[in-house]
C-alpha cells in the first residue's frame, strides 16, 4: 500500500505542467542525439548540467533522466534504418534491424523496437519502485568501511565491464581518484596538487572533466574518420507487426527486460552491456538461430527491451546508494550535487517528491517516448541527412558555452580543452575515459571513508574484513578480479567487445 | 628488446609518469600522518604508487603481448607535445612582462601553435584546432563579446573539419550567435557582454 502512495505522490510531481515540459525536452533530446550518430547521451547530459542550476532539483533531474532512456529509443531507429548505432547500446540492433529493412520490414522492426522499449521501461520503471526502498534502508545501515568496500567493489565492477585491457582499466581509476584528489583536503585545510593556481583550490570541475573526455575528445575522434554516413532511405511503410511478429517476439521482450534489468542494477552495467546479453541469450534459445543475422525479429526485440530496462534499472543505485554505476549516473550524481543535494539513501526520506516525481517521469516519458518515435518516424529519418560539419561548430558552442558559464572564468574552458586532448590521448592508447570519469567522481568520497573507517578500526586494515557487509562487497570484488583473469572468460569478453567494435 | 605493443608500451609510460609524480610531489609537500590518522600526503602517496605498479605492469605488457586490433596511430609525436606545451608556458609568462594580461598571452600561444600545426602537422589540424577554438572562446569572451567570441569558435572548428567553404560557416555562426543571444542571454540572463569590449 505504501508503495501505491508513493506513486501516487510521485504521479502528482511528474504531471505537473513544468514536469511534463521537461520530461518532453529530455525525451525529445534523448531520441534526437540518440538517432544522431556521433553524439552521445554522457556528453549531452554534460552539456546541459550547467544549466540544470537554474531548474529546481525534480525538473532537472526529470530532463537529464529523460535523455539517457530517451537516446535507447532513438538509437534504435538509426540502428534499423541506416545500420550504423545511433548509440552505442544499439549496436546489436544493426544485425538483424537492418536486415529486417533490407527485407521491407523496417516499420515492424521499429514498431517492435518501440514496443519493447516501452513495456521494459514500464517494468524497470515498476522494479525501480519496488526495489528501491528496502535497499536504501540498508544503505542507510552503512558505516565508513562498509561504504569503502562497496565503492572498491563498484569500481571493480566498472573496469571488468570496460573494454579492452583490464590493467589498463584499473589504472585509468586510479587515475581518475588522482585526479579527484586535487583541491582543498577537507580534513587538513592543505592545498593538495594546486600549483598556485587559486581555480583549482575547489577541485576540478567534474563537468568540465565529463565534456572534455566525452565531448570534445569524441568531435575530434569522429573527424579524424572521414564523413562516411550514408543514408539508405528506405520507406517505412507498414508501422504495425503482424500476428506472426508479435507471437514470435513477446518472450524475447520479456526475456530482455528481465536479463537488462538485471545487467542495469549492476555497477559498471547499463544499457551497453545488457543489449549485448540479450542478443547472446535470444541467440542462444532460438529454435531457429540460423535466422539471426538475417532479419531474425528477436534479434531486434530482445536488445532493444534490454537496452531500456537497463538504462533504467542503473538508477538504482545510483538513486539508493548514492554510487554511480555508469557514467550517466555519475552526471546525474553532478546534477543532485549542483542542486545542493548529497546524493545517498537519505534522498529518498528527505526529498520524497524528487525520488518519486522522477521514478513515475520516467513512466511518463516512455509514454511519450512512443507517441514520438512512431508516428514522427520520418522526421527523425530527415535528421539523418544533416552533415556532420554543421553538428560539431554547434555542440562545441552549447559546449563552451555551458563550461564558461560555470563560474565566467576561461579557466574552466583551458581545462575541458585539457582534457579533450587527454581523452582523445587515452582512446588511441586504448585506455577507457569511463572508469576514469567514476574514479574522479569518487575519489574525495573514497578518501573520506577509508580515513573514517581506519580513525574508527585505530589503524587496523583488516576492518573491511571483520564486518560482514563489507567483507561481502571485498569477497565480490575479489571475485570478479579471478573471473575475468581466468582465461577462457577473458577470451569470451574480448569476442563480446570485439563484435561490438565491427 | 622489441615494442611489440606500442599502445601498452605508451600507455605504461604516462601511468608511470603520473602515478610517481603524484606520489613524489604529495611525500615532498604535504604530511604524510600515519594510518589511523592519515595526513593529506597519505592517500595520494599509496594511490600514486599503486598506479606507477600498474603502469609497470602495462609497460612490460607492451613488450610481451602482441597488440589486438587497429594500429597505433597518432598525428603528432612526443616532441610536439612538448614544444606546443612550451609555446604556452613561454607566452604565458611573457605577456605580464609586456603589460598584457596572460588572457593574450594564452591568445597568441593559440594562434602560434594552430598555424604551426596547419603548417606542419596537417593530420593533428582536427585534435589542436577543436581544442584551441574552445580555449580562444574562453579567452576572448571579455575582449571580444559573445559575438566575437562564438565566431572564433565556430570558424576555427569548423576549418579544423574536412570541409570549409566561408558561406556554409557564415551561415552556421548566423544562425548559432541569434540561439545563444535568445536561449542564454535573454532566456537564461547569463552575463556575458554582447560586443567587443573597445566598442562600449
Amino acid at each position: 500500500m505504501e508503495l501505491f502512495n508513493n506513486l501516487i505522490l510521485g504521479f502528482g510531481v511528474a504531471i505537473t505542467p513544468i514536469n511534463l515540459l521537461y520530461a518532453f525536452i529530455g525525451v525529445l533530446l534523448g531520441t534526437l542525439i540518440g538517432v544522431l550518430p556521433g553524439v552521445g547521451p554522457v556528453a549531452t547530459i554534460a552539456m546541459l548540467l550547467p544549466i540544470t542550476f537554474n531548474l529546481n532539483p525534480v525538473s532537472a533531474l526529470i530532463m537529464l533522466a529523460g535523455i539517457y532512456y530517451g537516446a535507447q529509443y532513438g538509437g534504435s531507429t538509426t540502428a534499423i534504418l541506416v545500420n550504423i548505432p545511433g548509440e552505442s547500446s544499439s549496436v546489436v540492433t544493426c544485425l538483424d534491424g537492418y536486415q529486417m529493412a533490407r527485407q521491407g520490414r523496417a516499420g515492424p522492426a521499429l514498431a517492435i523496437a518501440a514496443i519493447g522499449s516501452f513495456f521494459a521501461g514500464c517494468v524497470a520503471t515498476l522494479l525501480i519502485a519496488v526495489a528501491a526502498p528496502p535497499l536504501a534502508e540498508i544503505a542507510l545501515k552503512f558505516g565508513p568501511s562498509e561504504y569503502f568496500s562497496l565503492m572498491v567493489f563498484g569500481l571493480i565492477a566498472a573496469t571488468v565491464l570496460a573494454r579492452g585491457s583490464l590493467i589498463k582499466a584499473i589504472a585509468m581509476v586510479v587515475f581518475g581518484l588522482l585526479l579527484g584528489i586535487i583541491g582543498t583536503d577537507v580534513n587538513s585545510g592543505v592545498l593538495r596538487f594546486t600549483f598556485g593556481i587559486p581555480e583549482l583550490s575547489d577541485g576540478i570541475g567534474f563537468v568540465v572533466v565529463a565534456m572534455g573526455m566525452f565531448g570534445t575528445a569524441e568531435i575530434i575522434a569522429n573527424l579524424d574518420l572521414k564523413d562516411k554516413r550514408e543514408v539508405f532511405l528506405s520507406k517505412v511503410t507498414h508501422l504495425y507487426p503482424t500476428k506472426e511478429d508479435l507471437k514470435r517476439s513477446w518472450a524475447s521482450i520479456l526475456r530482455g527486460t528481465a536479463l537488462g534489468s538485471c545487467l542495469g542494477i549492476l555497477p559498471g552495467g547499463g544499457a551497453l552491456l545488457a543489449s549485448f546479453g540479450a542478443y547472446t541469450l535470444e541467440k542462444k534459445v532460438s529454435s531457429h538461430p540460423e535466422q539471426f543475422g538475417k532479419g531474425a525479429i528477436e534479434g531486434v526485440a530482445g536488445p532493444e527491451s534490454a537496452n531500456n530496462a537497463g538504462a533504467q534499472t542503473s538508477f538504482i543505485p545510483m538513486l539508493t546508494l548514492g554510487i554511480p554505476g555508469n557514467a550517466v549516473m555519475a552526471l546525474m550524481i553532478g546534477a543532485l550535487m549542483i542542486q545542493g543535494i548529497a546524493p545517498g539513501p537519505q534522498v529518498m526520506n528527505e526529498k520524497p517528491q524528487l525520488f518519486w516525481g522522477l521514478i513515475a517521469s520516467m513512466w511518463v516519458g516512455n509514454l511519450m517516448l512512443v507517441v514520438l518515435n512512431l508516428p514522427m518516424i520520418g522526421m527523425w529519418v530527415k535528421l539523418l541527412t544533416v552533415p556532420y560539419r554543421y553538428l560539431y561548430p554547434s555542440i562545441l558552442v552549447f559546449m563552451a558555452i555551458g563550461v564558461f558559464s560555470l563560474s565566467n572564468n576561461p579557466f574552466d574552458v583551458l581545462i575541458m580543452a585539457v582534457f579533450g586532448v587527454l581523452g582523445y590521448i587515452c582512446v588511441k592508447l586504448e585506455c577507457e575515459p569511463a572508469p576514469m570519469i567514476l574514479g574522479f567522481i569518487l575519489g574525495p568520497l573514497m578518501e573520506e571513508n577509508l580515513r573514517r573507517a581506519m580513525l574508527l578500526s585505530r589503524g587496523d586494515p583488516f576492518v573491511f574484513f571483520q564486518k560482514p557487509i563489507s567483507l561481502g562487497f571485498m569477497v565480490a570484488s575479489a571475485i570478479l578480479l579471478v573471473i575475468v583473469a581466468l582465461p577462457t572468460i577473458r577470451k569470451k569478453r574480448e569476442e563480446a567487445f570485439v563484435e561490438e567494435s565491427k | 628488446m622489441r615494442i611489440k605493443n606500442p599502445k601498452d608500451f605508451w600507455a605504461g609510460l604516462m601511468f608511470i609518469g603520473t602515478g610517481v609524480f603524484f606520489a613524489v610531489f604529495a611525500y615532498a609537500n604535504y604530511q604524510m600522518g600515519t594510518a589511523v590518522r592519515m595526513g593529506p600526503a597519505y592517500f595520494p602517496f599509496l594511490l600514486g604508487g599503486l598506479l606507477a605498479f600498474l603502469g609497470l605492469l602495462v609497460f612490460i605488457e607492451g613488450f610481451a603481448l602482441e597488440g589486438t586490433g587497429e594500429k597505433l596511430y597518432l598525428p603528432f609525436n612526443i616532441v610536439d607535445l612538448f614544444i606546443a606545451v612550451a609555446i604556452f608556458a613561454v607566452l604565458l609568462e611573457l605577456a605580464p612582462r609586456v603589460g598584457l594580461s596572460p588572457d593574450w598571452g594564452m591568445l597568441a600561444a593559440s594562434l602560434i601553435v594552430s598555424v604551426l600545426t596547419v603548417l606542419y602537422r596537417p593530420n593533428a589540424k582536427a585534435l589542436v584546432l577543436i581544442s584551441v577554438a574552445c580555449l580562444v572562446y574562453g579567452y576572448s569572451m571579455k575582449p571580444l563579446g559573445l559575438v566575437g567570441a562564438t565566431a572564433a569558435l565556430v570558424f576555427i572548428s569548423a576549418y579544423g573539419g574536412h570541409e570549409f567553404k566561408w558561406k556554409e560557416v557564415g551561415i552556421l555562426f548566423v544562425i548559432l550567435i541569434l540561439f545563444s543571444y535568445f536561449v542564454f542571454v535573454k532566456g537564461l540572463t547569463l552575463p556575458f557582454p554582447m560586443w567587443p569590449a573597445v566598442w562600449s
